[in-house]
């Protein structure tokens, strides 16, 4: 007997790197060229800019009425019970001392006074009534304002001590300093670093969770499957299509930050931007790394999770009557982030810590603020690619012997106790 | 199970394959070869079994039970380079312009963009699709997306072409045009198992056929094997007048119920001679009268023709 013949074949190891190549490049660049894709990214910062250009607008507006304000003098009449507010101090305001309260609102009511203050005898415990010509909703503030002012130096100056003034207002600075372990702790400071994961987390989540479900139920879809399975091992498919998701979402997070960065760097003042100190943030290494390998590990068991949903559904309407629990489960900590943040020992906490879905989202948040001890740490962030590695295997399993199930749902349970005879031995 | 094969080993080899789904076995005890530079007729009713097995052989469905190789070992697609499938179920990237999907399937066989890109530019001329290259696939017709499909499986002129009824929904003209690209890589040596319901097309180009139902081979061999299997020969009758029943034969392919050609399947081994005296005493003309093999078409009436669920692909 002649030997078999052979089906020529190109060395295993290259043309797996070369498909997974082939598959990124194919993946990346058909989303990317596609309009609607530039149409959802761009919108966004499209909405930015506009709300910008408002903002810078309205900044403009502000700035002039406000400066315009404080060159106006206010005339007003007012009455002090209290005996607190000297006439001289008054009259150096634009005060003048009313006679009579009926004959001071009625010169109000008629506009030939702008404003009238009654002081009660005890302003600590009765109102001060302010009467005023109508300015608008914003420019009436000013009554209220002047009105306790006037009442605040006449205080100081009974004081008579700038000392005592400040302590009474609590007008003083404070500089706290917290201890962790012995160490000092860092504080906000030290809090912001590692919460950036959880942004990264949440952003990404948003902007890839409907492709990711979406990815392996084109081939469905669009009867591809047969073609692609023998041609391609469904793990260099599935393997592809995740990274050139990764891929579309920095392109998506730049183009969505890009307004951003401009705006800080160039337009902060105008914008009213908050001039963020970044020399106060402490970057410690502990938590830093945690977080990235939270986010990693919960990366990639949510993208486990949606391509085996993608796999099992048979379309994208049903895939998406699964999304939304999804969704709810992964950010459910968010409702109870006040809980998680005062007391990360009550019961509800910890299952959320715990259960794979809420765990990232909670993990991060503890890790942020100090309360995810490095025990916690270490069996989540296992827990979580476990899991994910498990349940990859399980998409590609379920894409490999079920996708062809083109128009029901695939049975899991049925596909798994397929037990190939011949692969067992293989 | 050889059955006219030679004694070298084969392509394809499938040996007692069983296939189940829950409680229904698709496929009883499956054996069959294939070898290499031959085409083979996958043969057999809708629902009888012949996709599952070509799906099982290609790994895509786990089989229950058997052996199915492919040059001695189970398929995997890395091993897939060199090997042209049609599926039954076809579809392509529909959103995606005709030219990115050709070279794309073509990089994952192994070749390189260029090569790709010159295959698919070359093959859209032949099969005058050249103006579509940049046309997004759902904006082709039906015909035409059959033609980019193709183009596909025969990329990188495989060595194994394997054909789930390659003319499904082909129009004559592109039936044609399928029909000669199969021959041509069957000259160029390529192994080819298709099925079909074609049966001129499986006398046209098969060496050997399987015919399959309810699970197992019903016939396998060369064409000329399977024929004489089912009784061998059939009268091919010229004639005149109204063809009479009879108790004798069956006609099929009559050309005309008043005049023409039919072929008369002899029953109960009723001879030349008394088929004739038939018709003569029936008042039929005969002016031909010749013995033929049987047909295909013929013998795949005789194995599913108590099936109802035959259907034209």
């Amino acid at each position: 007997m002649t030997p078999a013949p052979r089906l020529a074949r190109a060395r295993r190891t290259t043309k797996a790197h070369h498909n997974l190549g082939t598959v990124v490049g194919f993946e990346f660049t058909r989303t990317i060229k596609k309009r609607r894709f530039w149409i959802a990214t761009l919108a966004i910062p499209v909405v930015m800019a506009v709300i910008f250009v408002l903002v810078f607008a309205s900044n403009s507006s502000t700035r002039a009425t406000t400066q315009a304000q404080k060159n106006a003098a206010l005339s007003f009449m007012y009455t002090d019970a209290s005996g607190i507010i000297p006439e001289s101090l008054a009259g150096a305001m634009g005060g003048r001392k009313a006679q009579d309260p009926a004959t001071a609102l009625a010169a109000v009511k008629s506009g030939t006074s702008e404003a009238y203050f009654a002081y009660p005898a005890n302003p600590a415990k009765d109102p001060v009534k302010v009467y005023g010509v109508d300015k608008g909703v914003f420019a009436n503030n000013t009554y209220e304002a002047v009105a306790k002012q006037v009442l605040a130096i006449a205080a100081q100056e009974k004081i008579g001590s700038p000392t005592l003034t400040a302590a009474t207002g609590g007008d003083v600075r404070v500089d706290t300093e917290t201890f962790r372990e012995g160490q000092p702790s860092g504080g906000l400071g030290a809090a912001l670093p590692p919460l950036m994961f959880l942004l990264l987390f949440y952003v990404v989540i948003i902007l890839l969770s409907n492709q990711m479900l979406n990815s392996t139920l084109e081939e469905k879809e669009n009867r591809v499957t047969e073609m692609i399975l023998t041609t391609l091992n469904p793990t260099t498919l599935i393997v592809g299509k995740i990274i050139s998701l990764f891929l579309v979402g920095l392109v998506q997070v730049t183009v969505f930050l890009a307004p951003i960065v401009i705006g800080y760097l160039f337009f902060r003042d105008r914008l009213a931007l908050p001039d963020v100190d970044l020399s106060a943030l402490t970057f410690e290494p502990g938590p830093m790394i945690v977080g990235a390998l939270l986010l990693i590990s919960g990366f990639t068991l949510f993208t486990a999770v949606l391509v085996a949903i993608g796999a099992v559904m048979p379309t994208a309407k049903e895939a998406a009557v699964v999304f939304g629990p999804l969704m709810a489960l992964i950010f459910v900590p968010f409702y109870a982030i006040s809980l998680i943040l005062s007391d990360p020992s009550a019961p509800i906490v910890r299952v959320f810590t715990f259960f794979p879905l809420s765990a990232p989202v909670t993990a991060m948040l503890r890790n942020g603020f100090g309360t995810l001890s490095t025990g916690e740490a270490i069996v989540v962030i296992a827990m979580l690619f476990l899991l994910g590695i498990v349940i990859l295997r399980l998409a590609v399993h379920l894409f490999r012997y079920g996708s062809i199930q083109y128009g029901s749902k695939l049975s899991i349970t049925k596909t798994l106790r397929r037990r190939p005879a011949e692969l067992a031995g293989k | 199970m050889t059955a006219g094969g030679s004694a070298k080993e084969p392509l394809v080899h499938i040996e007692n394959f069983r296939m189940d789904f829950g409680d229904t076995t698709v496929i009883k005890d499956l054996s069959f070869d294939v070898y290499a530079g031959e085409t083979f007729g996958f043969l057999g009713s809708n629902g009888s079994g012949k996709t599952t097995t070509l799906r099982a052989l290609l790994g895509i469905y786990q089989p229950t039970a058997g052996t199915l190789h492919i040059a001695g070992k189970v398929f995997e697609p890395r091993d897939g380079a060199r090997l042209g499938y049609l599926p039954e179920e076809r579809g392509l990237y529909k959103k995606e312009r005709v030219l990115d999907v050709m070279v794309y399937f073509g990089r994952l066989k192994g070749l390189s963009k260029a090569a790709a890109r010159n295959w698919s530019l070359e093959y859209l001329e032949r099969v005058q699709l050249a103006d579509k290259a940049a046309v997004k696939i759902d904006k082709l017709s039906g015909g035409q997306q059959q033609k980019i499909q193709l183009g596909v499986t025969i990329m990188n002129n495989p060595e194994l072409l394997i054909l789930d009824e390659p003319t499904k929904g082909f129009d004559p003209v592109n039936r044609r045009l399928l029909m000669d690209i199969i021959e041509e890589h069957k000259r160029g040596g390529a192994t080819v198992i298709m099925v079909t319901h074609q049966m001129e097309e499986v006398e046209r180009l098969c060496d050997r056929v399987i015919l399959l139902k309810d699970g197992t081979a019903k016939a396998y061999g060369t064409i000329s094997a399977v024929q004489e299997q089912f009784g061998g020969t059939v009268y091919r009758v010229a004639y005149d007048g109204d063809l009479p029943p009879s108790t004798l034969y069956r006609a099929t392919g009559v050309t005309s119920t008043s005049s023409g050609t039919a072929d008369l399947v002899p029953l109960h081994g009723a001879t030349e001679a008394a088929v004739v005296r038939e018709l003569i005493q029936a008042g039929v003309e005969v002016k031909r009268f010749t013995t033929e093999r049987v047909s295909m078409e013929e013998i795949f009436i005789r194995v599913y023709g108590d099936q109802n669920t035959l259907t034209e692909a």
